[in-house]
């Protein structure tokens, strides 16, 4: 909690205070998308209401130092809580400042931002009071009111909590663009140690309620023509703790393969174990690095987009620090360098490292028209020294001894220095 | 050969009156000059271009769709090059290959893409970054924004804030051009005054709490922001004032977080 000069005048204001209680309670949370809800606008006749969905991954209206965006008012509704979570600065056990937002100031503060275009809409998560019930019926009646009463069309996005009730759940997706549960760790075993009132099958199970509903009211089951009511149409995501507990990152990668094949989750987020004040002494005293966090996402988008799949990816327990993941599986498998990137499908491009999706699909569309020479990839702006090795074109085909010479893994190198991973 | 001047901005019917003449008349592109109301003062020599035989010989050429919405960001961008590019672009899918667009790697194409690109981003970055600010006009709200955007980035966003503040009374101020909403018609006005902004607003210091609270002190990635948000916008953004001294203050801030656990 800081208060700079320029809010100094503001201090006694409770608002403020609640405020800074309430998001810096927050900022541990990874995820700030607002996007894969679709579209919505308001009708032409509407007369009352505010706020639209563009599609896409939504807007980030601004950015903090820490170079994340912000694109939510993403706040705790309090920081009570009954729970005793390691990992967690606001578990019962912690003596941090504790704070409560009443509904009416959740739902004005959401508007207010809105309307001064700071925001895509509201990140509700919340530390739990007297029940979990008690706590989730608040949340969905602050998402509720802002949907019916003030005919908002912004994103929600929900931390339902664990252990409430499914029909609650139910309700919170009938007013939320996403909803989500962190499962928090990868195991029981982790989580009996770190988070003791936290159960993996319980959290699996609200799960599985909200992704059999999100199915069901994808397809009009009364074949009535009409369109089913929304439900959470973000879909759910999650988040995992990196590094605090002792889990290596093929326990992660894997759990994470479960979550989106069996739960559907539409996005796991990783979020490398940094101090918090106020800690127990449970939790290891440093921070994890973030360059792990880095290579965990990388490795994940992998799995989802380039078709990769687990085996390929890790080689051992730990994802390699030193080469990217995709790097590292091209520098195991020499052998099928260099693809011609006139004739090889798409699948296989995708496989060389230095081209991304995009680049890809720019590949396949130019091929249909001209073949592509060394010269063409000089203009597409390609991380062409990473490239080189790695493919062939009309008129360039790499050094025959290069891929084969002993060091050559060596020149790929992060330098260590690299300010934006240093721990 | 032909000049043509185009006194708006960020001129693209005048630009499509002009081209769709050009092309008519089967005028080439190196043919003709281009003059913007930057160039306009400057140049010296009359217009001969009156007196060029004017020779019918087709005319409505159709345009594929997405080379008129490539061009169309395109004309946004500042740089006079653009109408010559644009017309250039225009001729060559007219006469030469229909999907000129489609060949990524001929300089006429990259150069166009590049200035759409960057207009897009721009436009983006407005969309983003633009903060609006309350005051009362005859006894009820209505929102005000100054923004200065790198590009003429208004036109491309007004579909969007007429969208999503429908039921809102607002004015977006740029230095070239304002744009006033009702909740029902939008009323445009070219040179506005800056000074019509107000520089409170009741909500603000919220704001700047909740910005100040949000980032993490103990993972600081300054270039990975200033990638996303470079300092050219800052002056647009109340939250960026407190970000000098959020850096500054953030090594304090961990260690604080770790002590505390004696």
């Amino acid at each position: 909690m800081i208060a700079y000069r320029k809010l100094s005048s503001a201090m006694h204001d409770r608002l403020i205070q609640k405020l800074e209680i309430l998001s810096d309670a927050a900022k541990y949370d990874a995820s700030c998308a607002s996007g894969s809800a679709g579209k919505r606008q308001p009708g032409k006749t509407d007369k009352s209401g505010i706020g639209s969905l563009t599609g896409g991954s939504g807007i980030c209206h601004s950015f903090t130092p820490d170079g994340r965006c912000v694109s939510l008012l993403k706040i705790l509704m309090t920081n009570y809580c009954i729970y005793d979570c390691h990992y967690c600065i606001n578990r019962v056990s912690s003596n941090v400042q504790r704070a409560r937002f009443t509904v009416k100031e959740t739902i004005d503060l959401t508007l207010n931002f809105y309307k001064r275009n700071y925001i895509e809409g509201l990140f509700l998560s919340s530390g739990i009071v007297g029940s979990p019930d008690i706590t989730m019926e608040s949340m969905v009646r602050i998402a509720k009111s802002l949907r019916l009463d003030h005919g908002f069309k912004g994103y929600i996005h929900l931390k339902t909590i664990p252990n409430a009730s499914s029909e609650l759940q139910a309700e919170a997706g009938l007013y939320a663009d996403r909803l989500s549960i962190n499962v928090e760790m990868p195991t029981q075993s982790s989580l009996n140690r770190y988070a003791p009132e936290k159960d993996l099958s319980n959290i699996h199970d609200s799960m599985n309620v909200l992704k059999d509903k999100i199915a069901e009211h994808k397809v009009d089951q009364t074949y009535s023509g009409k369109r089913p009511p929304r439900f959470a149409p973000g879909g759910q995501s999650t988040q995992m703790i990196i590094g605090a507990d002792g889990s290596n990152d093929k326990t992660i990668l894997g759990t994470s393969v479960k979550l989106y094949s069996q739960q559907k989750l539409r996005r796991v987020y990783y979020s490398a174990f940094s101090p918090i004040p106020d800690a127990s002494d449970v939790l290891p005293l440093k921070p994890a690095p973030l360059l792990r966090e880095h290579r965990l996402y990388q490795a994940d988008w992998l799995l989802r987009f380039y078709g990769f799949g687990l085996d390929e990816i890790l080689q051992d327990d730990m994802l390699d620090m030193d080469y990217d993941p995709k790097l590292s599986w091209a520098l195991r498998n020499r052998h099928i360098f260099p693809i011609d990137l006139n004739t090889a499908d798409k699948q296989l491009l995708l496989r060389v490292p230095g081209l991304g999706a995009r680049t890809v699909q720019k590949i396949l569309s130019i091929r249909r028209n001209t073949k592509l020479n060394w010269v063409d990839l000089t203009k597409m702006r390609l991380p062409l020294k990473k490239l080189k090795p790695f493919v062939k074109v009309g008129d360039y085909f790499p050094d025959i001894h290069l891929l084969d010479s002993n060091n050559f893994e060596l020149q790929f190198k992060e330098p260590k220095q690299f300010e934006l991973f240093s721990a | 050969m032909k000049s043509i001047a185009i006194t708006s901005v960020p001129g693209f019917d005048e630009w499509r009156e002009a081209s769709r003449e050009c092309l008519s008349q089967h005028i080439a592109p190196e043919d003709i000059i281009w003059k913007s109301v930057h160039t306009l003062q400057e140049d010296l020599f009359g217009d001969m271009g009156e007196n060029a035989e004017k020779k019918k010989v087709q005319r409505n050429h159709t345009i594929p769709k997405p080379v008129l919405t490539l061009i169309k960001y395109a004309l946004c961008h500042t740089d006079d090059s653009k109408f010559s590019l644009c017309y250039r672009v225009l001729w060559r899918v007219v006469y030469e290959n229909k999907k000129l667009i489609q060949l990524k790697t001929d300089g006429d194409v990259i150069q166009l893409y590049a200035m759409a690109k960057a207009v897009k981003r721009d436009a983006y970055k407005m969309s983003a970054f633009l903060r609006f600010r309350e005051v009362k006009l005859a006894g009820q709200e209505h929102f005000v924004a100054w923004y200065e955007p790198e590009h003429f980035s208004l036109e491309i966003n007004l579909s969007f804030f007429q969208t999503r503040f429908k039921n809102m009374r607002w004015s977006i101020l740029t230095p070239y051009r304002a744009a006033h909403w009702d909740t029902e018609t939008l009323v445009l006005e070219d040179n506005p005054d800056s000074s019509a902004a107000p520089d409170e607003d009741r909500i603000e210091k919220y704001w700047l709490t909740y910005y100040a609270n949000i980032f993490n002190p103990a993972r600081i990635k300054t270039n990975a922001m200033l990638n996303q948000m470079p300092k050219k916008y800052w002056k647009n953004m109340p939250e960026t004032s407190l970000i000098g001294d959020m850096i500054k203050q953030s090594d304090a801030r961990v260690r604080k977080m770790i002590s505390n656990e004696d």
